[in-house]
């Protein structure tokens, strides 16, 4: 009778297996942790047809239909996206960078913020288009 | 006495549990911060002047757009779902020739991109994007 209750007190659960489970879990999500700073305001985006998904991004840049430009939650100037895009990509330089431009803005601003993210030496620019 | 020294002995395994609840809190944070943003959209070239001299052969295919978001091709006003053909048309005389998309700066960049989307389907080799006062 005694030698049950001690087998039953060392009856306690191996974790070790679920230990393994779960750092290898967090090692998955440590490495693909991406911290994008999203711009802030949202866009009505064109359909578009021959469209490609944007595999590495490294700086997100709207243009409203008010023709504001945002990056990182803050409204800034055209001549100022040069100088934060440098920075932006200095933390991931194989990035590319995304210009989420509404429908309604002007091409002109969008232009410029293109020929500034260039200037900046971002290897490719895209206009985000519509997820479907 | 002797034997509870000897069980003490065989219980000195580590005890996980607080380390098991650290990884738990870390694997947490991860999973909430994880934002997997996908995104798709159009690569856009912009025209280099230096190029242009230089190829010379190749004329572009242009293609207005105005500040009343009208499009035109060979100096008349077509809807945005007739710029492909036009574009095949053209490419039809010359294949190698780029596509240059001139847009007012006052231009929606709605438009801008579907003329850009229909050239691209029209298989131009280089679509790029130029403003005009």
């Amino acid at each position: 009778m005694r030698k049950r209750l001690a087998e039953q007190e060392e009856s306690a659960i191996d974790l070790t297996p679920m230990l393994d489970v779960v750092f290898i879990m967090l090692i998955f999500f440590i490495v693909t942790a991406v911290f994008i700073r999203e711009p802030g305001p949202e866009v009505i985006r064109t359909d578009t047809e021959t469209d490609v998904r944007q595999p590495r991004i490294a700086v997100l840049i709207a243009v409203t239909a008010d023709n504001e430009i945002w990056i990182d939650n803050r409204e800034i100037e055209t001549n100022a996206v040069r100088a934060i895009v440098e920075r932006m990509r200095a933390e991931n330089p194989n990035g590319s960078i995304v210009i989420q431009a509404d429908e309604d803005s002007d091409s002109g601003v969008v232009v410029d913020v293109i020929d500034q993210a260039r200037a900046a030496g971002a290897p490719s620019i895209a206009v985000a288009t519509l997820n479907d | 006495m002797k034997r509870r020294i000897a069980r003490e002995g065989d219980e000195t395994e580590v005890d996980l549990t607080p380390m098991l609840d650290v990884v738990f809190i870390m694997l947490i944070f991860f999973i909430v911060t994880a934002t997997f943003i996908r995104e798709k959209g159009l690569d856009v070239l912009r025209p280099d002047n230096n190029e242009e001299q230089t190829e010379n052969n190749n004329v572009a295919i242009v293609i207005a757009v105005d500040g009343n978001n009208d499009i035109w091709v060979e100096g008349r006003i077509v809807d945005v779902r007739a710029v492909r053909a036009n574009v095949e048309r053209m490419r039809a005389d010359n294949a190698e020739s780029p596509v240059l998309i001139q847009a007012d700066r006052t231009a929606n960049t709605g438009i801008v991109i579907q003329v850009m989307d229909q050239a691209r389907l029209a298989h131009a080799p280089a679509v790029s994007i130029a403003t005009v006062e």
